[in-house]
């Protein structure tokens, strides 16, 4: 598996407060990597400065090129972002939001709309969409993004049960397909699900990057949400006290 | 079939904006030199003033609204219109009986608006937005204390200008109709950055839009429209508030249709409510600003409710 990002003492600051340093890791093809943390944390912050966002200072490098090294262009055909959700106050469709992602491969409008379970959805204006279908398009943009690798900003925040699952297996898919991900998520099963390497942030400032399976601890998790988790069979799960 | 009923409708107000005013003339069946010479020198000229102006305001409030990403936004709400008022209102104290000096004082006051607002063009949407509403209140508080001070014979002129006037525009025609072409094609070429831009600031960049250089050319050409627009006219509300929506309503939100849209329609508002103005009370003239709300509003009311059902 080659790399296709690196990064050495990474640090983020919002203000005059250091959101994390001294963050230092690599993402391969074929992998996904997992960031978690408290809210807060500079979870979202560290994907926007891995899109090349926001300022970060440390070394970071794509393709063995420093990430400021690209313009903004350039940086669209490697890096695709999914974040917050757009505004909905101008009456974009669905088809258009989608349009404005898929640049040349328009083609796959469609097809990548029926894929997300939005392909009815395409001529309906943005706003008048549920929070779960506005997310579901944001995702099928993202797809329309044919980059080598994908930041993902809580991609199973808004959708219903079946939508996460379906969310969780097309990132296995398409890690299968060589691409890198990263990707923010709350979920601690849905992160036990996907992730090859994690990056915990605790929100003071520090960081933490290494294999998933040597991470995953009910002790190191409890310690990072200051929350309960306790392990259950083979899986971590948060402790909400007595089943009622 | 949208752009056809669009471009028949223009031509159709140009047709009905010859024929009205202090007199009916069939202009294809003038019975004289000088029912030719009001056709078309006096009213034509007019009409195609009136026809560029709103096409400038139309596509700087599109502009406005995608640049501070708020729907509400029009050509005057970083303050342009009080501080070209002002000018205006300067020019008129000075040299009362020059239309010339009010102009370049509209001019020069819409400029002293725009530098005053782009000092704070790098602090984003909002904070740009809420610093140009308060320079606003602050050119409305010149504009008030500039009125206090005029001689009581400049106030009707003053007040005419400051509700929109096409009377007394002594900006050339040819200049106008350029300007409407070069503005026109300048957001058609920025359309699909435009368009990214209506995702919000991050994800446009996220798709390759260089957002910082984006919003200044925006701002500048937005801000260069407005002045150009005011200096001809005077203050015309409406037309840059409504038109973009109206225009997003019938021909969706993508902005390559949007802007030719806003600069066709912009033009046909002003054209059809400037007719009216000159009309209603004819010898007399009402203030055109007061007809493109009257003629405006219920249209557009209109068509929201009928998209919304």
């Amino acid at each position: 598996m080659s790399c296709l990002m690196k990064l050495s003492n990474l640090m983020i600051k919002r203000g005059a407060s250091t959101l994390l340093s001294g963050l230092s890791c690599a993402f391969n093809e074929g992998e996904i990597v997992v960031v978690l943390g408290p809210n807060g944390a500079g979870k979202s912050s560290l994907l926007l400065a891995l899109a090349g966002l926001i300022p970060a200072s440390g070394d970071l490098e794509l393709h063995g090129k420093t990430l400021t090294g690209y313009s903004r262009h350039a940086l669209t055909r490697l890096i695709a972002w999914q974040g917050e959700l757009p505004p909905t106050e101008f009456g974009l469709t669905v088809k258009q939001r989608l349009e404005l992602a898929a640049g040349e491969e328009i083609d796959a409008v469609a097809s990548t709309a029926t894929r997300m379970d939005i392909g009815s959805l395409l001529q309906r204006p943005l706003g008048e969409l549920s929070s779960g279908e506005r997310q579901r398009t944001e995702l099928a943009a993202l797809m329309l993004r044919q980059t080598p690798i994908w930041l993902l900003d809580e991609p199973t925040a808004h959708l219903d049960l079946k939508h996460q699952i379906h969310c969780i297996n097309m990132m296995k898919e398409e890690c299968k397909q060589g691409r890198a991900i990263v990707t923010v998520l709350h979920d601690i099963q849905q992160a036990m699900a996907v992730a090859d390497h994690l990056i915990l942030i605790d929100g003071k400032g520090g960081a933490e990057y290494g294999e998933a399976k040597q991470l995953f601890a009910s002790e190191r998790l409890t310690k990072l949400f200051d929350a309960p988790v306790i392990t259950q069979g083979t899986v971590l799960v948060p402790d909400y006290g007595v089943m009622k | 079939m949208r752009w056809f009923a669009l471009l028949v409708a223009v031509a159709l107000c140009l047709l009905l904006g010859l024929a009205t005013g202090e007199q009916w003339i069939n202009p294809f069946a003038a019975s004289d030199a000088l029912e030719q010479t009001i056709l078309w020198d006096l009213r034509f000229p007019r009409l195609l003033t009136a026809f560029a102006v709103g096409g400038l305001l139309a596509l700087a409030g599109a502009w406005f609204q995608v640049l501070l990403g708020n729907p509400l936004a029009e050509p005057y709400v970083l303050g342009v219109a009080g501080s070209a008022s002002a000018g205006a209102v300067t020019g008129l104290m000075f040299m009362p009986e020059s239309a010339w000096v009010m102009s370049a004082g509209a001019f020069i006051g819409a400029w002293i608006g725009i530098v005053a607002v782009m000092f704070f063009s790098h602090l984003g949407a909002n904070r740009m937005l809420l610093a140009g509403v308060v320079l606003a209140a602050f050119w409305s508080a010149v504009l008030a204390l500039l009125l206090a001070l005029l001689p009581e014979q400049g106030l009707f002129r003053a007040f005419s200008w400051m509700m929109g006037d096409l009377s007394h525009s002594d900006l050339p025609v040819p200049l106008l109709l350029i300007a409407w072409a070069i503005a026109l094609a300048c957001g058609v070429m920025l359309s699909r950055a435009l368009d990214k831009l209506l995702l919000g600031e991050r994800h446009a960049e996220a798709l390759g839009v260089d957002v910082k250089t984006l919003r200044q050319r925006l701002l500048l050409l937005a801000s260069a429209v407005t002045a150009l627009a005011v200096t001809a006219a005077g203050t015309i509300g409406f037309v840059g508030l409504v038109i973009p929506h109206l225009m997003r309503l019938l021909f969706g939100s993508l902005h390559s249709a949007v802007l030719p849209a806003s600069a066709i329609g912009g033009g046909l508002l002003l054209v059809l409510a400037d007719s009216a103005a000159r009309t209603i009370i004819a010898p007399a003239e009402l203030p055109v600003g007061i007809l493109t709300a009257i003629i405006g509003v219920p249209v557009f009311l209109y068509l929201l409710l009928r998209r919304s059902q």
